[in-house]
């Protein structure tokens, strides 16, 4: 019922984590609250009671540490699509968190929120996937950090503790003579989430050959979808369109693709197909042009 | 002690009053508000049914439209989409805010009325904030990043090519 929810502003994490703890399923954290309205509008989430994380010190950071990125939680979208050393890093990040909804979106939507809301259709998941990054959590009995491709379970569902908060997430720093991509194929409008979105890294030994190759498909399926025995087969090989085309098929194949109003799952499969071909195309170019001497 | 000492403000809710409702400062085009709204109120509501500024409008009510476009601290957001206690401690500008002292028109207003970059004009203050926004980030921008930038402002009325015409005057005005 309108009208039967308070607000918390705690400024320290030992507080925001007291008291998820304490009203249990009725809380939910609220950072950017872009989705949050949203789904409480619908009434699709009823809490009573919010617990605003953006007076808490500490979570609005972009570093370089240890051979990673390390993005906050109640970093803005926006801010990591405009961060000159994400698009010096890890170009693919700024790029996809920049292709996120519009501009007004990306405002106010944080990292912590579109990690911990799991929604198949949000474009930074696929990447985060993609790149192995982590996820750094913190609950009542401390830290820990869960791989992005344990993160999300399902639909809406991540691998949290009811009284666990994202603080931050850390992405490796691609390797020298990789190349990154993400396609976004949307099927309505300029601004939509899409319909499939394809992140790819590619690293190209000297001879020219993949030595690794990684490819995450989002919004086809209730998680991002990665196959590793199909990654595999560009390992030692060069990525010819003949490969590329065995690899989306691969993909297309293997993932149990929904249907939505943006796409059935016949058509999702056979954009699988096409955008994964694509991407580690996009990607192979990406890392010759960074390989290339000079 | 506990995190849940209910003697600390931060671990204790918001106050609540008979009605049901908390108590808000905004700062809104340069001056402090004072509010009582429900703790489930956007923005939205509250710059239109306390403070009477109806220049933002409700669109889609999810983010899509552009039509509650609200600066915060500068930067565009769907005042829709954003509960009011948490917009507090932030500068939040409104089309109201962007009169001058006697009441004449910005300069971006001033190019859209040249150019007639609106027909009904329910749009129109959410393209002339984010056209603001715009231009203090890129001075010098493009029409083609304009248009990227303005993707995601609908004008229903299909003025677009109009508004375009609008941004580049606009951007001549504000550059000198």
């Amino acid at each position: 019922m309108r009208g039967s929810l308070v607000f918390y502003h705690p400024t320290t994490l030992q507080e925001a984590i007291g008291l998820l703890g304490e009203h249990g399923e009725e809380a939910k954290v609220v950072a950017g609250s872009t989705a949050l309205t949203i789904l409480m509008r619908q009434r699709l989430i009823a809490p009573s009671v919010l617990v605003s994380i953006g007076a808490i010190p500490g979570l609005d950071g972009i570093e370089e540490r240890d051979g990673a990125i390390r993005i906050g939680a109640m970093v803005r979208h926006r801010d990591v699509e405009l961060s000159e050393l994400v698009r010096a890093r890890v170009p693919v990040l700024a790029e996809t968190f920049g292709v996120v909804a519009n501009v007004r979106v990306r405002n106010a939507a944080t990292v912590g929120g579109v990690l911990a809301e799991s929604d198949y259709a949000s474009d930074p998941p696929a990447v985060f996937v993609a790149l192995d990054a982590e996820i750094e959590v913190r609950g009542p009995g401390g830290e820990r950090t869960i791989p992005a491709r344990d993160f999300f379970v399902a639909f809406y569902e991540t691998a949290l503790e009811p009284n666990e908060i994202v603080t931050a997430i850390r992405i490796p720093i691609p390797v020298t003579g990789s190349g990154t991509a993400y396609h976004k194929f949307v099927s309505r409008s300029s601004e939509d989430r899409p319909c499939v979105g394809v992140a790819a890294l590619v690293h190209l030994a000297s001879d020219g050959t993949c030595a690794d190759l990684r490819v995450a498909v989002g919004a086809a399926a209730e998680t991002p979808q990665r196959f590793p025995n199909v990654e595999a087969l560009a390992v030692g090989q060069t990525l010819t369109p003949e490969l590329t085309g065995r690899i989306g098929d691969a993909y297309a194949d293997a993932i149990d693709t929904l249907d939505d109003m943006r796409g059935s799952a016949w058509y999702r499969t056979e954009m699988v197909r096409v955008w994964v071909g694509r991407a580690i195309e996009t990607a192979t170019d990406a890392a010759a042009d960074r390989s290339a001497p000079g | 002690m506990t995190a849940t000492d209910p003697s600390s403000p931060r671990t204790s809710p918001r106050p609540v009053d008979g009605e049901g409702k908390i108590s808000l400062t905004l700062r809104v085009n340069g001056s402090a508000e004072r509010v009582r709204a429900r703790p489930n109120h956007t923005l939205l509501e509250v710059l239109r049914n306390e403070l009477h500024l109806t220049g933002p409008r409700e669109g889609c009510g999810v983010g899509m439209c552009g039509a509650c476009t609200v600066l915060v601290d500068g930067r565009p957001v769907s005042s829709c989409l954003l509960p009011a206690a948490l917009a507090e401690d932030h500068e939040l500008t409104t089309i109201e805010g962007l009169e001058g002292p006697n009441g004449e028109l910005h300069p971006i207003q001033e190019a859209y009325v040249e150019h007639t970059g609106f027909q009904c004009s329910y749009c129109t203050p959410g393209f002339i904030l984010a056209t603001k926004a715009l231009l203090e980030e890129c001075p010098d921008v493009t029409r083609d990043e304009a248009k990227a930038y303005l993707a995601g402002n609908l004008c229903r009325c299909g003025s677009y090519v109009k508004i375009l015409d609008s941004v580049m005057d606009a951007r001549d005005r504000v550059r000198g």
